[in-house]
């Protein structure tokens, strides 16, 4: 028997090996993969309950911060703010992720990016989170929502110099509170209405939906014939009520039936439809596509916040797509944070600066740990041709379709739009930067779906007010 | 009382477990809550005084039995206990007053077993108990259904898994029985032609039948399977007849693909063995849970209570390596690993340095149980073999698996008593 005895041991043995390669394989060799995998959710219940530094305003207002809590997750985030800044924190939610802020600088926040210094960090109970500043105050931000009174649309602010975002609101938004709960059955069900909900509040609206920017893209046809074809910069478009398109039997008109007609400046004064629909055509595909592609159409703005939408213009190819496209209709969509890009490439000498929204963030004792690096994201136009272009928008606000964006005391320059969409709705759209000799600020408003066509009835009666409140604001002004 | 080195190696190395399981204890606590736990000085007392007062039985009762035996079994029950303590407390306390039970009936086992070889008498007996209580949780009213298996009888306010304590008296049953017979046995040869005669065949056919049924009637995979090898490789061990391995797993394959194509909650289980992703949010759910667990510790664990594996299905009972595989990593699990192995080791001395066929034989079996069913569920949890829920020795939640194992390791103590008594 001892022989079987002994075969016995080695069969066991044997399976003991098996075993213990079998662990190897789990604990070492998919170690990584099994902890990261999708349905594992430890490294989400390890930040949910460790804590987690707070989200201010650049006005030291709170928007997000962890309490503690005596519950499964021993943290709560709350977000004292609620909707007002909803897009821009983001939530933090167990089951549904993170987005905004919460989401980009998760790490920071939850302190994890610490290196252990020393043996005694270990031992220590070290707080290792970080404070995330904003660059956007709440005293504008509060301006912008007050401003749109509630109608669909969004409000983008930037200082054009550095690209530092200054209010940031879209309407509708939501209050992250609800998804940050510990109820799950909760959390859900606040997450379900919220998608369900027609109006979408949990879409940014700001960097994430798109829109026709209409008379609005006419600043980049214009900057593409000053930049690429100075010929048509100056040539003088004849007066005409509408275009005869070609290759169709359908007619472009001017807004209300108006006639108009001249150079650029004059085009631009009076957003002359016929005059940029030409332009557009005389520019060609690749002159047009080449200088929006230079205002960062076609690419994603590198925003600090998570997935921002790519404002498009798809190249045409037809002479009618061409003059459609000329007037920022048809395939051509902008996000309010690319048309608020755009305004910024003229105030500031024709360089895009990098958007960003969080100035800096602290650790624990108050020392910076990571701050704004401003850089230049695109370089749209030359300076002359730039200051050209701004004098045009001074126009606009002076004399042309702006007159409700001038402040007292201030020049504005300014471009209206109207984007149609289905029916007889249309989107209201203005940019605008001020001081228009050293603009501190610069400004994109879109009011959704206004009834009515025409930028008299939309773009400078709906949205220039707006621009001119979000102006007023950022600039201290009375 | 004797003088004994093997006694005083014994004591050192229960010393050793005493303080490696409440260092564990207070890791635990400190894990959890940054604090050192209220009752670390009664726990402490409970768990040295319980090994302890074995310890002293022992001397007693077995002064040359092994030394290795007690302390390894005592590490694994002291850390499986810190998890169980760490997962739920309230089956904490139930386990410490099952662990005390366990220790008493190990006590009551070298109290009453005075000489291994005196058991062999009373093989029917121990048939007759082995069958009754395998059968036992088929019988009505007292018969329970937990987790869709059949393998729990309650009494009053006590539910029990007779099926744990069905393996011990089978074990004991087989050695009786294959030391009569082995001559018999042993003339099974194909290579000589010689058919396997009803009453050689017999016994293979009835303890396959019983697999069989308490896989069916039970949906009990882990036992059957236990059960079953236990059975072939005793009577391989006791003829040295390799047909009996051919015919035993021929039989055993034949059955299980029966199961498999009959019994939906078999092929469930060959399924979510072959792939658990796809039903990662189903019936695969507890098996992904417990390999995330295990993936997320790593090489060296999150540490104790600072893991999250609340979120296993019964982590305290089946899955309770995976929560020790998250927590202590893999050196939390070799070392466990290597723990058993030192107990089937042990064992395997024991049966060698026996010198009586029925102990040698016991010893065998019962090493086997103690390392085929570690393995059976060990290679469940990790996704080596299809997984069966059956306890992990000493480690896992449960009273009736702690007392089985307990009389078990009493068995084993009480042989290698008598064989260093006589040399």
């Amino acid at each position: 028997m001892d022989r079987q005895i002994r075969r016995l041991g080695i069969v066991l043995m044997g399976l003991f090996v098996l075993l213990f390669l079998q662990l190897n394989n789990l604990q070492v060799l998919q170690a990584d993969k099994l902890a990261n995998a999708p349905g594992n959710t430890r490294n989400a219940t390890r930040d949910f309950s460790r804590p987690r530094g707070i989200i201010q305003t650049a006005d030291g207002v709170v928007l997000a911060r962890s309490v503690d809590v005596d519950t499964a997750f021993k943290r709560q985030r709350q977000y004292p703010e609620a909707e007002l800044f909803g897009h821009v924190t983001g939530y933090f939610s167990f089951t549904y992720g993170s987005d905004g802020v919460e989401r980009t600088y998760n790490n920071l926040l939850a302190g994890r990016d610490i290196n252990v210094r020393d043996f005694s960090d270990v031992l220590a109970d070290r707080v290792t989170t970080n404070d995330v500043t904003l660059t956007i105050t709440k005293r504008v931000q509060q301006v912008a929502r007050d401003a749109l009174q509630g109608r669909k649309g969004a409000v983008v602010a930037l200082d054009p110099t550095n690209g530092a975002v200054l209010a940031f609101w879209s309407f509708p938004s939501y209050n992250p509170q609800p998804l940050s709960g510990h109820d799950q059955k909760a959390v859900q069900s606040a997450w379900n209405a919220l998608e369900d909900d027609a109006n979408q509040p949990m879409l940014p609206r700001t960097y994430r939906r798109s829109y026709a920017p209409g008379s609005t893209f006419k600043v980049v046809t214009a900057a593409a014939a000053l930049e690429q074809a100075p010929d048509l910069a100056t040539k003088s478009y004849p007066t005409l009520r509408t275009l005869d398109l070609p290759q169709t039997n359908r007619d472009l008109p001017n807004f209300g039936g108006s006639s108009c007609g001249g150079a650029l400046p004059a085009l631009l004064k009076v957003s002359c439809n016929t005059g940029f629909a030409q332009m557009g055509m005389d520019l060609g595909t690749d002159r047009l596509t080449d200088e929006a592609e230079q205002f960062g159409f076609n690419a994603a703005p590198p925003i600090d916040l998570p997935a921002p939408a790519r404002s498009a213009f798809p190249a045409k190819n037809s002479q009618p797509g061409l003059a459609q496209a000329a007037i920022g209709q048809q395939d051509v969509t902008a996000t309010p944070l690319e048309m608020a890009l755009v305004a910024a490439a003229v105030g500031n000498g024709g360089s895009i600066m990098k958007p960003y929204v969080t100035a800096e963030v602290r650790n624990h004792e108050g020392r910076v740990v990571q701050s704004a690096e401003p850089g230049e994201w695109k370089r749209a136009m030359s300076p002359e041709n730039a200051a050209a272009l701004r004098d045009m928008m001074i126009q606009v606000v002076n004399g042309g379709t702006a007159t409700r964006a001038a402040i007292p005391g201030i020049q504005v320059a300014a471009k209206t739009g109207t984007a149609q969409t289905t029916g007889e709705n249309s989107h209201a759209w203005i940019i605008a930067f001020a001081p228009a000799e050293a603009p501190k600020v610069a400004v994109a408003v879109i009011v959704e779906s206004q009834p009515g066509l025409g930028d008299t009835v939309t773009g400078g009666r709906i949205a220039a007010p707006i621009a001119r409140a979000v102006l007023q604001a950022a600039l201290g002004a009375p | 009382m004797t003088r004994s080195p093997r006694r005083d190696t014994e004591l050192g190395l229960l010393v050793l477990v005493a303080l490696l399981t409440a260092g564990a204890y207070a890791l635990a606590s400190l894990g959890r809550s940054a604090s050192l736990p209220a009752n670390i000085g009664p726990f402490l007392g409970i768990i040295l005084g319980l090994l302890l007062a074995a310890h002293l039985v022992v001397r007693r009762l077995a002064p040359n039995g092994d030394a290795v035996l007690l302390p390894v079994a005592g590490l694994l029950n002291g850390i499986g206990y810190v998890f169980i303590a760490r997962l739920d407390r309230d089956l904490a306390g139930l386990q410490s007053t099952w662990t005390a039970l366990g220790i008493l009936a190990f006590v009551a086992t070298l109290v009453l077993v005075r000489r291994a070889r005196d058991l062999e008498r009373y093989r029917y007996t121990f048939m007759l108990l082995g069958i009754a209580l395998l059968l036992m949780p088929l019988l009505p009213v007292i018969g329970r259904n937990i987790n869709g298996a059949r393998l729990w009888v309650r009494v009053g306010p006590m539910t029990f898994q007779p099926g744990e304590l069905a393996k011990v008296a089978l074990a004991v049953f087989f050695a009786a029985y294959l030391v009569e017979k082995r001559e018999l046995l042993s003339e099974f040869r194909i290579s000589r032609g010689r058919m396997p005669h009803i009453r050689v065949i017999g016994p293979i056919l009835l303890a396959w039948g019983m697999a069989m049924v308490v896989m069916t009637a039970e949906r009990d995979l882990g036992s059957s399977l236990l059960f079953f090898a236990l059975f072939i490789s005793m009577v391989w061990v006791a003829t040295a007849r390799a047909e009996y391995l051919g015919v035993g797993g021929g039989l055993f394959l034949v059955g299980a693909f029966f199961a498999y194509t009959t019994f939906a909650h078999v092929a469930s289980r060959v399924r979510i063995w072959i792939d658990p992703w796809t039903t990662a949010s189903g019936s695969g759910y507890q098996l992904v849970q417990g390999l995330y667990a295990m993936g997320s510790g790593g090489f060296g664990g999150s540490g104790i209570g600072l893991g999250a594996p609340g979120r296993i299905p019964a982590a305290a009972t089946d899955f309770i390596f995976a929560a020790i595989g998250e927590e202590l990593g893999l050196l939390g699990t070799a070392a466990i690993v290597v723990a058993y192995l030192l107990l089937v080791g042990v064992g395997l001395r024991i049966a060698l340095r026996a010198d009586q066929p029925f102990e040698k034989l016991l010893a065998a079996g019962l090493t086997t149980i103690l390392g085929v069913q570690t393995f059976i569920i060990l290679g469940g949890v990790t996704r080596l073999v299809p997984l069966t829920g059956i306890t992990l020795p000493f480690v896992s939640y449960g009273g009736s698996s702690l007392i089985a194992n307990y009389i078990l390791l009493a068995l084993l103590l009480r042989i290698s008593d008598r064989q260093a008594a006589t040399t």
